[in-house]
């Protein structure tokens, strides 16, 4: 295994549109990094410049400290699991998982002990003599995962392996792909889309917008503290609150209002706020932040009471999620199940102050956590 | 009710297919299936095709395995097809594997590689037989080779292949355009590049393209005739005799319409038996995408 180093890495094509933009990243062995964003982001042209698929055009890649930007995809030591899966059509489970190995002339019975184990740990034994028309999806995206790891590669990397799954076998995959990263110890790169499984699998994760990187932290400093407007609108879900807002001083202490209402922010965040008396910001607080009366509970550092009308209820199951309209904004929020509002019904919430964010309107950039 | 109109719509879609099929069935019988069973029955008659004649069994299929003018038009026929499908089956995978890269003028140059196609064969014929009679001769100062009962074949072969490889190049670009772009980047990945790449992905990928271009180039060049009559006329001393010219000249100026019926009905047997055979066999090497 190994650690990659990309250095102001771009990607320009021939039509002088920019995919990728000065991508800097060190990435350490054994690290689980995923690059999240929406389509087009750049997230999978930089996958595919790591690989050798796409020619860097600017920068260095360094796979364990040696230069790699001219090195053939085949001599860079890594393997990759395509969102289609690329199986060979034409050969069986057991070649698509051997035919790396023989390629690198590795002994026969050695290449069987390999294809063996890779099988056992995916729990493909009984598919080794079937092709992969004869698989399911579940089991192609096994496959290719058994191919990747049959390679001992020095780094894996994951191009959306998981979209053209179902939601259940998705679940049941991601859990798999992270038992899988504990046992082999393996540096991971992987691509997605969806933030749910961005938070759940990284050890890190690249937030990525049109082909520049936003952010890069561990999913709970991701989600605690967003660097940015994007970041802190593409991470979580349901989305974190926008409310268009005015920084106010009065009685020695920063509030903001929006419509009617005023709520007072915490010393702790007062002074960051200080600059920006009189003028408009955005202030962002998550839907678990937003607590309805009933739900008021000791430990929480609540706001001053705002009034909201129920415009969309939804229940979850466990717990239920609310859309209103409050006064100068929309809100929505996180509810127990057992809890009796209901569309149309008039209530009285109020943000977790702890918990509230501010963003510069004019940079969105956050001005405090 | 439901299933009766429905029915009654079910009757009126079947006129409609009725009208389509019957000319054309009428039409296939009168000018393809009866001319057929005439040719058979005319096989089993020492026929000239004119005046009267008698029936005589099977002698006509006899005397087809013994003799010598018979047994040299399928020996040249059989050489000339095996070598010519051959070569037009390379040439033409090579030249589709180079169209489907990323090369300049990609769409002129398919355009340019297909034109064999639209010309007629007997044009091609006459425009090669100039070539070898006049201007390589002229060029290299030796003799034609369309004079020589040795090599004349080579010409025609040339011919063969410059003019089929056109629509066999096709098929394969069609064949490699199916193959998926992420199967060959795993297989970058995993080190199938120049000839592995080409021997363990894309030949056993394109196969079902082999197959269907095995078969229909075999069948055209056994079946070879314009060709000839444009470059050789089955000359030098009936050295360049396709089984199709001869069954042509001998039948119906030679005075053996009976002998080359036979010769015709077993000539049709035998590509009938070559395509299937090649067909299952080649088949079997076929993959599911």
């Amino acid at each position: 295994m190994a650690g990659l180093t990309l250095e102001h890495v771009g990607k320009r094509y021939p039509n002088g549109y920019e995919g990728v933009k000065d991508f800097n990243l060190e990435i350490a062995d054994k690290e689980f990094i995923i690059f999240v964003g929406p389509s087009g982001c750049g997230k999978s042209t930089t996958l595919r410049m790591i690989a050798g698929l796409e020619d860097i055009t600017s920068g260095t890649l360094k796979i364990d400290g040696r230069v790699v930007n001219d090195v053939e995809p085949k001599d860079r030591d890594i393997a990759m699991v395509f969102q289609n899966y690329a199986l060979y059509p034409h050969m069986t489970v057991y070649e698509n998982m051997a035919f790396p190995l023989r390629l690198r002339k590795v002994p026969q019975g050695q290449i069987d002990k390999i294809v063996q184990d890779a099988a056992r740990i995916l729990d493909l034994e009984k598919l080794l003599d079937r092709k992969p028309s004869a698989l399911s999806g579940g089991q192609r995206q096994r496959v290719a995962m058994g191919r990747a790891i049959a390679r001992q590669p020095k780094v894996f990397l994951m191009d959306e392996p998981l979209s053209n799954l179902d939601a259940k076998l998705r679940v049941q995959m991601r859990a798999e792909i992270s038992k899988l990263h504990d046992r082999l110890g393996a540096t991971i790169i992987y691509v997605t889309h969806d933030q749910t499984e961005a938070m759940t699998l990284g050890t890190r994760i690249v937030v990525m917008k049109d082909g520049v990187m936003q952010q890069v932290d561990t999913p709970s400093k991701l989600y605690a503290e967003p660097c940015n407007l994007f970041v802190a609108g593409f991470i979580g879900s349901p989305q974190m609150n926008f409310i268009d807002a005015t920084v106010g001083e009065s009685a020695g202490k920063v509030t903001l209002t929006f419509g009617a209402n005023t709520i007072t922010v915490p010393e702790a965040k007062a002074s960051a706020l200080k600059p920006y008396v009189g003028k408009a910001v955005i202030a962002g607080i998550r839907p678990e932040d937003v607590v309805e009366a009933h739900e008021y509970a000791e430990g929480r550092n609540l706001s001053e009471k705002i009034d909201a009308t129920v415009t969309v209820y939804e229940l979850l199951g466990s717990e239920a999620m609310i859309y209103g309209d409050v006064d100068g904004g929309q809100i929505s929020a996180h509810l127990s199940a057992a809890n009796p509002v209901r569309t149309g019904s008039r209530i009285e919430v109020a943000f977790d102050v702890d918990k509230l964010h501010v963003f510069d309107k004019d940079t969105e950039l956050a001005i405090v956590h | 009710m439901a299933s009766l109109s429905k029915s009654k719509i079910g009757s009126g879609r079947m006129k409609t297919f009725y009208a389509i099929l019957i000319p054309v069935l009428v039409l296939f019988v009168a000018f393809n299936t009866f001319p057929l069973l005439t040719g058979v029955f005319y096989s089993f008659t020492n026929s000239k095709g004119y005046g009267a004649f008698d029936i005589v069994g099977l002698q006509n299929y006899l005397d087809l395995f013994s003799d010598a003018r018979v047994g040299n038009s399928y020996l040249f026929t059989f050489k000339v097809a095996v070598v010519a499908t051959i070569l037009t089956n390379v040439i033409s995978l090579l030249l589709a594997i180079a169209l489907s890269s990323k090369i300049k003028f990609k769409s002129a140059l398919r355009g340019l590689f297909f034109v064999p196609q639209i010309l007629g064969a007997l044009v091609v014929g006459y425009v090669f037989s100039y070539l070898f009679t006049w201007i390589i001769p002229a060029l290299t100062g030796t003799e034609s080779i369309l004079a020589s009962p040795d090599l004349a074949w080579i010409a025609i072969v040339v011919v063969l292949v410059w003019q089929s490889c056109a629509q066999t190049t096709i098929i394969y670009i069609t064949g490699l355009s199916s193959v998926p772009e992420d199967v060959y980047e795993a297989g970058a990945l995993d080190g199938a590049t120049g000839w592995n790449k080409f021997r363990y992905i894309t030949l056993p990928l394109i196969m079902p393209s082999v197959t269907t271009n095995m078969v229909l180039v075999m069948k055209n060049m056994l079946m070879v005739f314009d060709q000839i009559v444009a470059m050789t006329s089955g000359g030098p001393s009936q050295s360049t005799e396709s089984i199709s010219y001869l069954i042509y000249n001998n039948g119906l100026s030679g005075g053996q319409f009976g002998f080359q019926c036979a010769n015709a009905v077993m000539f049709f047997i035998l590509i009938a038996v070559i395509s299937i055979v090649q067909t299952n066999f080649l088949s079997s090497k076929e993959e599911q995408l």
